[in-house]
């Protein structure tokens, strides 16, 4: 009878020494992960660096205003020949210049695009889609940006066909054809990427440049190199300024609650 | 009686009684600790775990569905029920009068019933009665049949009574049923609702390891009956174990510790995110079937957890990668059929992990394993498995038959390689992958006609020196004859062998080398050659550069993988002047196959003045500096003692002398040349004279992976550095041996001492560690390891011709160009504009007809397509059984037949009045020319698309409305645009011409059209409906078709116009520079 109680005991233990054991080091069945958390931890504490969410962090947004301009002598611009279609010829009755290079006699250049490269707090959704307009067999906007989710609504004004060729690497690519006036074709890009080149695979000097961002706090250079990033909430950034020829360039900004910052970028024509 | 008298002991029962009673128990403690030793298995801690894995998967699952259940819809649900049985509850009397109701038409209608029955069997006898008496004309039988009537007739109306009763019972039930309804519907709904919770906390309870019967059922001694934690295993019929004296099915027990292998919801989390990637990209791309959708969908929700997961889960309990390629039940390797070591090796039956011949991929796995899973190296272990970096060795085994492994990239790529760099021109493989190939190297049989002495001693001292990044190896001055490792004395020795056996090997080419005289070709402008080189379509094969600029912008010196193994399959351009002589290059230009009938360049059909042109850019690509690299004459001392050492072995030492004294330097330096190209085996890459039959001199490698590891020697290399200064480690495993000698091959000579003749001789690639990876790991899957016959890939014959078909696109490099099953097309790289490119061949075969391929295989100049092109497809000068085994290939590959002709249909001409219409509403002829284009015509011919006249001959009927809908999904990225969206939602293609027709600018158009149809509504109807549109456009383009094309015919070549060969110069005792500017003794330039 002893025996038998002892036998049992020994052999109950047995088994729960096993089950407890299974949890040891050898078999653990997942990685310790401490990367992962190092990033979790860090974009909480990003999130309360901006003030705690968009929503509170509008009241105190500051706004950065900024200028472009080109050190150099750039090649002048080229003339664009649209007498392979002459709907496009139709459109213009002085010369078309290509888009890529647009600086005025005083050096400030247009269609940079400058964005906030590390914002990590949570950004106010798009209600209104962004337009990419096929005007007079150009794009309007060439270069702009557009937010993830954000809905991209691509028209065509002109009486030709238009073929839109998006080409990103990480979201996906897409050609539509266009051959009525008026038609528009909506997209939505659903992950961030800088630059996402278009084209028209029927004009080929047509060409444009969006960014698809995480966040609405983008501008892009107007005709006098000048852009504004408006409703920021406060904090230590990184600015990018992106030009399709003349690469990119970063600079630290700290906006303070409210605050007008002004910021310069000059590229150099070499 | 006496007392018996107590026998005398010489010992004491109470002692004894004492040892009995310890050594029983210590006995019985010994059976405990036996017992248990058997019982604590080590897989079985891994079961447990697996279980607790298991258990927060449910409870987290459990969770959610809890969540998604809601407690409102319950509350809710609870609500209407409690409200169902008061309204009952207040209807008492009105349900109990129902169920009375039921109760009394049911007892009516069991009568009725009976009545009906008896009275139908009474009718029954009654016939019979009345038949038989009739039959005897029996007295009576007018009363019988009388009776029978009246029975007839009281059937009918039972039957009658019956109905009656049924309809008023229906009735009753139906009213009683409607009260009840209300609650039995609710309850159903929330059975509905709650199923998935209940069904998970059914899975939860099985994997509860504390309930009292998993206990008992694994105690130990009781767990014979019916353990859960068990051995699980497969036997595999169609893979067998080489057990040396017979061979035996193999059994996988793998899954007893890889519990989770081949269930989805196990996986990590890279896996998950890859897994949800591929799926969303799937469904967005329409590529599920439909029924298929919302299953797709909760495996989405299933990974995505598992993708944000904080905690990765760790081996053995993972899925395994990639369920749809392996294990799963639906992929084309499921684990039933083909197991787990099949693939990975290791002992198939074992169940301990040491045993089981886990292979460590690096040092610090290794370190790993040993802390916790008490690693051991196995040196008795037949086939361990392949390390980490080499899981994709084993597809070799029944995939050896194809050229490209789907799938298996670095395979392919480490295959690919072998063929370049011509492995099996020493190693022998016997496999039909590496049967047949060309050989690598130009041919040296008119090596002075294309070059000088004097270049070819620098070029074999150091090829890297010359051309980055060269395909040739080095075989001198390498680690084991100059390298740190060996004394002063002998070092010095061992440079004068090493270029004496240079010298000798030039000296026998050259001396053996045909002297046909090229005529000079016209001046040629190399501005001209250089926008030639550039646009025809060199830079596919051909890189012209050898320094490359890195991520962060800094400039270094190329590496051959820095470009696509295509762009390596010609020799880099740079230098070409400094080596080749430009009259022989013209000629090479021309047509490589005047020089060498297995020229592995094609005819690019150039003109004089374009060979020429080119000729004068490539004759500028100079590197002065190379031949002022000092070069020492042969020493007479290493010439003699080397020649000495091979005629020794075949003659006394006086013989040897006497004919050592009576030859001349430069007959000493050929003889010498011969035994050296004999022992470093240059035929197995190079054509030359006097070595036609030799026999490859590497090892064997055809069942290199299979063999045991005492056979290879590791030296006393553990650490090494190659020759670019990168640290490896060596495990003492076969894959770490094997990447050490193919990153470095000489290495296994470090610290010890042989012979000048004994060193080894395999040459140096230089590879990188990625391309020595990508080698070794064709290298490992080269075994000796079987599989049932039916197991071997591409077995039938149409899939035979179809791979040597395949192995012709891989031996003429057409990824150099052309796009082949999603790979290729490195001339990308150097061509800015995507409309100039080459076309991609992904769905060549279901594109076009296999007469047209077949003929412009044969000769490209049948129809130019897009004559704008500035790139050519060369003549290949195929011959017809290779260009037909392409256009089988290709047929093949999309399954489609290879004998269909597409001529004789015509359409029907209202069907392509329609399209001509559209056509002309989609402004197709923006890009597609419909007549001859000329090259000088104004339109923007980087902006045109392939003439659709030519199309009627080219394109197979099928294809073009397929094209026309979803050109994207065919060609992804192509410039066609998608002129049928899809709609999101539903798939269905839709059409733009329905907004179009309503728009002014087409007013015209409708007009037109109309009068194809017979009502508005129904060109309304046709317009809206994609694939109809698609048809009628076919059929419009199948009008506009033109006959082009001259049959196929192979271009006539001209006869090669060199002139006669002139005798060779004056022999001279080897290569003397004459820019050496350096003492004698000096070492020579490295």
């Amino acid at each position: 009878m002893t025996m038998k109680r002892f036998l049992t005991i020994l052999l109950a233990a047995a088994i729960t020494t096993m089950i407890a054991c299974g949890g040891g080091g050898e078999t653990a069945a997942y990685e310790e992960d401490e990367e992962l958390e190092e990033i979790v931890s860090a974009g909480g504490s990003a999130t309360a660096a901006s003030g705690g969410g968009a929503a509170a962090a509008v009241a105190n947004a500051g706004t950065i205003t900024g200028a472009v301009t080109l050190a150099g002598n750039p090649a002048p611009q080229s003339t664009i020949q649209m007498g392979a279609d002459p709907a496009c010829q139709a459109a213009h009755s002085s010369p078309v210049h290509a888009q890529n290079v647009v600086v005025n006699p005083a050096g400030q250049l247009a269609n940079v695009f400058v964005y906030v490269k590390d914002f990590r707090g949570a950004a106010p959704k798009p209600t209104e889609p962004a337009i990419l307009d096929q005007r007079g067999c150009q794009y309007f906007p060439h270069v702009g940006g557009v937010q993830v989710g954000q809905t991209l609504r691509i028209r065509n004004s002109d009486p030709t066909l238009h073929n839109v060729h998006a080409m990103p690497k990480v979201n996906r690519e897409f050609n539509i054809g266009q051959p009525v006036q008026g038609m528009t074709t909506d997209k939505v890009f659903d992950k961030p990427e800088v630059m996402v080149p278009f084209k028209c695979d029927v004009h080929n000097w047509m060409s444009s440049y969006l960014a698809v961002l995480p966040h609405p706090y983008f501008g892009t250079s107007n005709e006098q190199g000048s852009f504004q990033i408006a409703n920021l909430p406060p904090g230590t950034y990184t600015l990018e300024a992106w030009h399709e020829k003349f690469g990119t360039q970063t600079q630290q900004v700290t906006v303070a609650p409210n605050e007008q910052k002004q910021v310069s970028f000059s590229f150099n024509a070499s | 009686m006496k007392p018996q008298e107590p026998i005398p002991h010489n010992y004491r029962m109470s002692t004894l009684n004492k040892v009995f009673a310890l050594s029983s128990l210590a006995l019985l403690a010994l059976v405990g600790a036996m017992v248990m030793y058997d019982y604590a298995r080590g897989w079985k801690r891994f079961q447990l775990e697996f279980l607790r894995v298991q258990r927060d998967r449910i409870t987290q699952q459990l969770e959610v569905a809890r969540r998604a259940t809601g407690e409102e819809q319950l509350r809710a649900l609870d609500q209407r029920m409690r409200e169902g049985e008061a309204d009952i509850a207040r209807k008492r009397a009105e349900l109990r009068e129902a169920e009375d109701t039921v109760r009394e038409w049911e007892g009516r209608h069991y009568r009725a019933d009976q009545d009906f029955r008896f009275a139908k069997a009474v009718l029954d006898s009654l016939r019979y009665e009345a038949e038989v008496l009739a039959l005897r004309k029996a007295r009576g039988w007018e009363g019988k049949q009388q009776e029978f009537r009246e029975q007839e007739t009281r059937v009918e109306r039972l039957k009658l009574v019956l109905e009656d009763v049924s309809a008023s019972r229906d009735a009753a039930l139906a009213r009683r049923d409607g009260i009840l309804s209300r609650i039995a519907e609710i309850e159903r709904e929330k059975k509905d609702l709650l199923a998935d919770v209940e069904l998970l906390e059914k899975q939860l309870a099985t994997v509860d390891f504390k309930r009292p019967e998993f206990l008992l059922l694994n105690m130990p001694l009781l767990d014979f009956v019916s353990p859960t934690l068990k051995v699980e295993q497969v036997v595999l019929n169609d893979m067998f174990v080489d057990m040396n004296y017979m061979v035996v099915p193999r059994v996988d027990r793998c899954m007893t510790c890889h519990k989770g292998i081949d269930r989805p919801g196990f996986e990590s989390r890279e896996e998950a995110q890859r897994l949800i990637a591929e799926l969303e990209g799937k469904l967005d791309g329409f590529q599920i079937a439909p029924d298929r959708i919302a299953d797709t969908m909760a495996r989405i929700e299933q990974l995505r957890p598992i993708a944000e997961a904080r905690r990765n889960l760790r081996n053995p309990y993972r899925t395994h990668p990639r369920l749809d390629m392996f294990v799963g039940s639906a992929s084309p390797h499921p684990l039933l059929e083909y197991g787990c070591t099949s693939c990975h090796r290791g002992l198939d039956r074992a169940t301990d992990f040491a045993r089981a011949g886990h292979t460590p991929s690096s040092e610090e796995q290794q370190k790993r394993w040993e802390e916790h899973y008490g690693w051991k190296r196995q040196p008795f272990l037949e086939s361990p498995m392949h390390p980490r970096q080499y899981f994709e060795a084993s597809c070799i085994k029944c995939h050896s038959g194809e050229v490209r492994v789907d799938e298996a990239d670095r395979i392919s790529e480490g295959t690919q390689m072998i063929e370049l760099y011509g492995c099996a021109g020493c190693h022998k493989i016997d496999n039909w992958r590496f049967q047949d190939l060309r050989k690598p190297g130009p041919d040296l049989r008119g090596i002075a006609e294309k070059t000088s002495p004097e270049w070819t001693v620098r070029w074999l001292t150091n090829p890297k020196d010359f051309r980055a990044t060269t395909r040739m190896p080095s075989f001198f001055y390498l680690r084991n004859m100059v390298g740190p490792h060996i004394g002063p004395a002998e070092r010095e020795s061992n440079e004068k062998k090493q270029n004496a056996e240079i010298q000798a090997i030039v000296a026998y080419l050259f001396a053996n080398s045909t002297r046909r005289g090229w005529p000079e070709g016209p001046s040629g402008d190399p501005a001209r050659g250089a926008a030639l080189v550039d646009t025809v379509g060199c830079y596919g094969c051909h890189v012209a550069q050898e320094t490359v600029t890195d991520s962060a912008g800094a400039v270094r010196t190329a590496n051959r993988d820095d470009f696509p193994l295509e762009r390596n399959y010609g020799f880099n351009l740079v230098g070409t002047g400094t080596k080749t002589r430009s009259d022989w290059l013209f000629h090479w230009l021309k047509n490589p196959r005047n020089y060498y009938q297995q020229a592995p360049m094609p005819d690019l059909r150039l003109t004089d003045q374009e060979a020429a042109d080119i000729t004068a850019w490539l004759m500028s690509l100079r590197k002065p500096d190379f031949m002022n690299m000092p070069v020492a004459p042969a020493d007479r001392a290493a010439l003699s003692e080397l020649s000495r050492s091979y005629m020794i072995t075949s003659m006394t030492e006086r013989e040897t002398d006497a004919r050592l004294a009576s030859m001349t330097s430069q007959q000493q330096l050929v003889f010498l040349g011969q035994r050296t190209i004999e022992k470093y085996g240059c035929f197995g890459c190079h054509d030359i004279k006097g070595f036609e039959d030799a026999k490859p001199i590497g090892t064997e490698l055809t069942i290199e992976g299979s063999k045991n590891i005492h056979l290879f020697d590791f030296g006393f290399v553990h650490d090494f550095e190659t020759e670019s200064g990168e640290h490896e480690h060596v495990l003492h495993t076969v894959p770490s041996w094997i990447y050490a000698k193919v990153r470095s091959p000489r290495v296994f000579d470090d610290q010890r001492e042989r012979g000048y003749h004994d060193k080894l001789k395999m040459p140096n690639f230089f590879f990188t560690r990625n391309e020595a990876e990508a080698v070794t790991g064709v290298v490992l899957g080269l075994t000796k390891d079987r599989v049932a016959p039916e197991r071997i890939a591409a077995r039938t014959s149409e899939a035979r011709v179809a791979q040597e078909g395949r192995k012709l696109v891989s031996q003429n490099n057409c990824r150099a160009c052309h796009v082949v099953d999603g790979h290729g097309g490195a001339i990308a790289q150097t061509v800015e504009d995507p409309g100039m490119l080459p076309p991609d061949l992904g769905p060549e075969g279901s594109r076009v007809q296999s007469d047209w391929l077949f003929a412009f295989l044969k000769d490209p100049t049948v129809m130019a397509l897009r004559p704008w092109l500035g790139a050519r497809m060369p003549t290949f000068h195929f011959s017809d059984g290779e260009a037909d085994k392409i256009t089988r290939y290709f047929a093949a590959d999309a399954n489609v037949p290879t004998f269909e002709t597409d001529d004789g249909i015509s359409p029907h001409p209202q069907s392509a009045a329609v399209g001509g219409i559209v056509f002309d509403m989609l402004r197709c002829a923006q890009c597609h020319p419909t007549q001859a284009v000329a090259a000088t015509a104004e339109a923007d011919l980087a902006s045109l698309a392939p003439n659709l006249q030519l199309s009627r001959e080219r394109l197979r009927h099928d294809w073009v409305p397929d094209w026309i809908l979803r050109p994207n999904e065919i060609v992804p990225g192509t410039r066609m645009p998608t002129n049928f969206p899809r709609n999101a939602e539903t798939g269905e293609y839709e059409s733009p011409l329905t907004l179009a027709i309503g728009s002014p600018q087409f007013a015209s158009y409708r007009q037109a059209l109309l009068q194809h149809f017979r009502s508005e509504e129904e060109m309304l109807q046709a317009l809206a409906d994609a694939p109809r549109i698609s048809h009628h456009l076919r059929d419009y383009i199948w009008t506009i078709g033109i006959r082009s094309m001259p049959p196929a015919r192979d271009p006539v070549e001209e006869p090669p116009p060199y002139t006669p060969e002139t005798p060779p110069p004056a022999p001279a005792p080897g290569v003397q520079s004459t820019s050496l500017r350096v003492p004698g003794g000096e070492t020579p330039g490295r």
